[in-house]
């Protein structure tokens, strides 16, 4: 029993890794939030450090607690998010969306915690044995484990959670077992299209597409049918895009949850760029970051706290920063790629999905080669739930890594 | 896991490892390679949110005479990152400020929070520096000049006491506020005494906010329309039940005088004038207060700042042997037909307790003591009366204890017991001379001219006591919304109907009777009712007073005059109130005609 507790099979570096992460966090949000009102400068630091105090008590638990109850309870705990986001529509709090349901003076945002149910859920149905994904009746109910949450969280209006789930359900599919190929014949549109209304990152998803395709030498045809068809979207999209009434766009990405002033959007993200470019290689020091103390961002604490490490710290800290990211989900994949246990690998495995997708499109968004979605940082981003939720994941993680050579 | 795990894992390593080079390839592009870029266009572009502040609501009196309004006015504010960047800056400002620089550059760091909140240096400047700060504005990085508003008052009226005024935030004051969930700024004003004070949260607007884009100087240079700021909500303006002509009235015929006046509508508890003299001009705070105006103020001999209405102490004198008479009536120690003979004192064992009268009033019953204000029947009333029923009956009309009115400052004034007298003179050390004293409104017992013009009011109302209030409706100006306040009744329930008939026959007498004391108040067919007092004091002259209401059955109008210091009350505080009723006539006659 006592070894159960012992710190020798528990992964320090990435434990190490994550609270590092929390910490400049905290300095970001610390800075972010000095200048904004002379009364309340230190209350959103304070509240991230209980969050933080709490995520860590939570990490510790979870990490201990036999991965058994995880996986026999999974979809209890699937279910209770689920009723969690229902329940937003019911009692949810929040200006234009809905997004927080209020325990006294918490407010807490089920859509993060929803991320470790779905997956929890997903991974116990996927590791059964006996499971085929071939079969289309159990791909369905796979799907519908990841697309119900992704509905209810889409409803509340909150795009940006809400991919988090599409984004985790391929890959941990393909994990699974589903074959590669198939997956991408389906998917490479999809980025196709996403991608076509930038120049350059249509560029760089062909070019990725393209490479892929060859990987699979299923030979020319192949080739050039699935390349004709991702040049296709690319090329129709933006053209049927402009077909379109300025306000059916409007109305299409308002319903995306993109737009409530797309012109405050775009000058959102010029801003973003000017305060990370301006930070230059070694940034403007803590705290004399002109661009995040003139708070043109309404959300340099929460969506936009990369602004802040950019401005500030500069190429060196914003480097650091994603070096920290790289090794946390480049183990959670390691870890996910040994782990005896087909659940355990498959929910190290999402973590490591559902971390590495609100990386790059919360700082590719900051950076301005991803659209602005609102999606917090994982471990930087002011917010309890998101926190706790990614404390929760890495606990996960954590666990398996003590449980490497155990089955079930 | 599986055979393929090994591909897997490497497929998704590499893709992880794509998506950060991708990232950082971005990082490289922004931060290291168009750094000269970025950088420059940050320090050129900057954005910064104004506060707009939101205009105070204003103070109105019943029929909607502007008493306190606000007035625009510049203010000098700087940025502290821009400013305290250059050198001259600082040098130039408080050469045109007439500051000291170096105070001046101490008030930025003091004041500043963060780099980029503007710190207001200097309010109400005139138009010659704001148009020397415009003209050197290109060697005043990060300083520039906006409106902000000050109180000032465009009527007669000027109750300073009443309204109170205006000042910069305390930090203990955000605290304050913030505890009850009100969010104030650093060098935000809030109202420090008064009215101003008592209805912050209704005077107070929401402040708005825009964004600027200025340029490296830090000027203007166009407001952003990417980022919606919000617009500033005016507070809500305050009807007073305050009538400004019998306000005006008081303020002109006491200007040189010192003292109080309440005057009270007896039908709802409207204060209808609320006076203390001496007293200052209130625009003296909407300028920016120097220590020395402060300590002229504070150390003045006459007291400016005292509000005498309700927080200044008095000995009532005279006009509390009605208090008496209801005692003894209530207890049966008095009765209509029996009479005291005055010979001009009254000897308690050695000592002599005078009447005013030094001849003596002679045979004395209870109406004309009341008429004629004799003090050796009330030394015998008080006697019979006794302590402990004095200071019941004292306590069923609200002395000692605070009315409760919608205002700051009030005292509780002070009704003194047998504890009280054993505590300060020893037990049983003290003798029933103090009664004596008491009977006729003098000794330890000390009221306020508010609690007197209340008393005056429940005589009057033969028992219904309304709480006094200043404030009539709200009004929202954006929407006209409009929010009333209902009188709040109070039934004074230990003293008969009877009795109250008596006491208002002997105040009738007092204005109306042949060698009544108050006659100066009289006026042809108002019924006017009153009780004057000279009450003696340690500290120079009596102070007059003078209690009354009109008319005699279902009066309209209650008041109190008292003239620190001022001698005789039949003889100053009488004709006074008598200018008030005939004001007060006069305006109903006004209204009347109108209709």
């Amino acid at each position: 029993m006592l070894k159960r507790f012992s710190l020798d099979n528990l992964n320090l570096s990435i434990l190490l890794t994550v609270c590092v992460l929390t910490v400049c966090g905290l300095v970001a949000i610390y800075s972010a939030t000095y200048s904004t009102e002379a009364v309340t400068a230190h209350e959103k630091f304070s509240k991230q450090m209980v969050w933080f105090a709490i995520s860590l008590i939570a990490l510790f638990f979870v990490t201990y607690t036999p991965i058994k109850i995880f996986y026999k309870h999974a979809y209890t705990i699937y279910a209770i998010c689920l009723f969690l986001l229902i329940l937003v529509f019911l009692i949810g709090k929040g200006t234009g969306t809905r997004r927080w349901i209020t325990l006294g003076p918490v407010w807490l945002q089920p859509a993060e915690f929803a991320k470790v149910g779905a997956l929890l859920a997903l991974a116990k149905y996927l590791s059964r044995d006996t499971r085929n994904l071939n079969n289309l009746k159990e791909l369905v109910i796979a799907l519908l484990i990841i697309l119900i949450p992704f509905v209810l969280v889409m409803r509340q209006p909150d795009l940006g959670s809400a991919l988090v789930f599409l984004a985790l359900l391929l890959p941990v599919l393909h994990w699974a077992g589903l074959s590669a190929m198939v997956l991408f014949v389906f998917l490479a549109p999809l980025i196709s299209l996403v991608c076509a209304f930038n120049y350059y990152s249509f560029l760089v998803a062909m070019i990725i597409i393209c490479v892929i395709l060859v990987f699979f030498q299923r030979g020319l045809t192949f080739f050039l049918v699935n390349f004709i068809i991702n040049i296709g979207v690319g090329i129709i999209t933006p053209i049927m895009w402009d077909l379109l009434k300025e306000y059916q766009q409007n109305r299409i990405l308002t319903f995306l949850g993109l737009v409530q002033d797309p012109h405050g959007l775009g000058y959102q993200v010029i801003q973003s760029k000017v305060a990370i470019g301006s930070g230059g290689f070694s940034g403007k020091g803590f705290l004399e970051g002109t661009q995040t103390h003139l708070r043109f961002l309404p959300e340099q604490h929460t969506d936009f706290v990369f602004c802040v490490i950019g401005e500030e710290f500069g190429f060196i800290g914003a480097i650091i920063l994603l070096s920290l990211f790289f090794f946390l989900v480049t183990k959670a994949i390691d870890i996910a790629g040994s782990v005896k246990s087909k659940f355990l690998s498959i929910v190290t495995f999402g973590a490591a999905i559902i971390f590495i997708f609100q990386i790059f499109v919360n700082i590719g968004m900051t950076i301005g080669i991803m659209p602005v979605t609102g999606l917090p940082l994982p471990f930087l981003s002011y917010g309890g739930s998101s926190l706790l939720a990614n404390f929760v994941l890495t606990g996960l993680i954590l666990n398996a890594a003590r449980k490497r050579f155990e089955y079930l | 896991m599986q055979n393929n795990g090994q591909n897997l894992n490497r497929f998704y390593l590499a893709l992880v490892t794509i998506v950060f080079l991708g990232l950082i390839f971005r990082l490289v592009q922004l931060q290291l390679y168009n750094r000269e870029k970025y950088y420059t266009e940050s320090e050129r572009n900057r954005i910064r949110d104004v506060i707009v502040d939101a205009p105070r609501g204003l103070i109105l009196d019943r029929s909607g005479i502007v008493l306190v309004d606000n007035r625009p006015t510049y203010s000098i504010s700087v940025i502290p990152y821009e400013f305290l960047r250059s050198k001259g800056t600082s040098r130039l400002l408080a050469l045109i400020l007439n500051i000291d620089e170096k105070v001046l550059v101490k008030k930025v760091k003091k004041k500043k929070i963060g780099n980029f909140s503007p710190v207001r240096v200097k309010r109400n400047v005139d138009f010659k520096t704001v148009s020397d700060i415009e003209e050197n504005l290109f060697d005043l990085v990060g300083v520039y000049y906006h409106i902000d508003s000050k109180r000032f008052y465009p009527s007669e009226v000027k109750a300073p006491h009443l309204f109170g005024y205006l000042g910069e935030i305390t930090s203990d004051e955000i605290t304050k506020f913030r505890r009850t969930g009100e969010n104030y700024r650093r060098g935000d004003f809030v109202g420090k005494n008064g009215l101003e004070v008592k209805y912050e949260k209704f005077l107070r607007g929401e402040d708005g906010v825009k964004y600027i884009e200025v340029d490296v100087l830090g000027r203007e240079v166009r407001e952003l329309s990417e980022l919606s700021g919000s617009e500033p909500k005016t507070g809500k303006d305050i009807y007073l039940t305050i009538d400004a002509n019998i306000q005006k009235y008081l303020e002109d015929v006491m200007v040189d005088k010192k003292g109080a006046a309440v005057v009270l509508d007896p039908r709802n508890g409207d204060v209808l004038a609320f006076l203390s003299k001496p007293d200052y001009d209130p625009e003296i705070f909407s300028n920016p207060l120097t220590p020395d105006i402060w300590n002229k103020l504070v150390n003045h001999e006459q007291k400016p700042l005292y509000n005498r209405a309700s927080q200044s102490l008095y000995p009532p004198g005279s006009t509390y042997k009605i208090v008496v008479a209801a005692a003894g009536l209530e207890t049966d120690t008095i009765n209509l037909t029996e009479t005291v003979l005055c010979t001009g004192s009254y000897r308690l064992g050695r000592r002599p307790f005078a009447c005013w009268k030094e001849e003596g009033h002679g045979e004395m019953n209870l109406l004309n003591a009341i008429q004629q204000s004799c003090n050796v029947y009330f030394y015998h009333k008080g006697l019979d009366v006794g302590l402990k029923n004095w200071t019941d009956f004292s306590h069923y009309f609200g002395f000692g204890s605070k009315i409760g009115l919608d205002f700051p400052n009030e005292s509780a004034g002070l009704i003194p017991n047998a504890e009280y007298f054993d505590q300060k003179y020893g037990e049983g050390k003290w003798t029933r001379g103090l009664i004596l004293n008491l009977s006729v409104g003098q000794g330890d017992l000390l009221t306020t001219p508010l609690q007197m013009a209340y008393f005056a009011m429940i005589i009057g109302n033969e028992g219904a006591a309304y709480r006094p209030h200043f404030i009539k409706r709200l009004v929202e100006p954006g929407t006209g919304k409009v929010e009333r306040f209902q009188p709040n009744k109070i039934t004074i329930t230990q003293i008969q109907e009877e009795t109250y008939k008596v006491l208002k026959e002997g105040m009738y007498l007092v204005v109306n009777g042949p060698k009544g004391t108050g006659r100066a108040s009289w006026i042809k067919g108002f019924d006017v009712c009153g009780k004057t007092g000279t009450a003696q004091n340690p500290h120079g002259d009596s102070h007059a007073w003078f209690i009354g209401f009109a008319p005699k059955d279902n009066p309209e109008i209650a008041l109190c005059i008292m003239l620190e210091n001022g001698g005789g009350g039949g003889a100053n505080a009488a004709p006074i109130a008598g200018g008030v009723l005939r004001t007060y006539l006069k305006n109903k006659e006004v209204v009347v005609a109108q209709r």
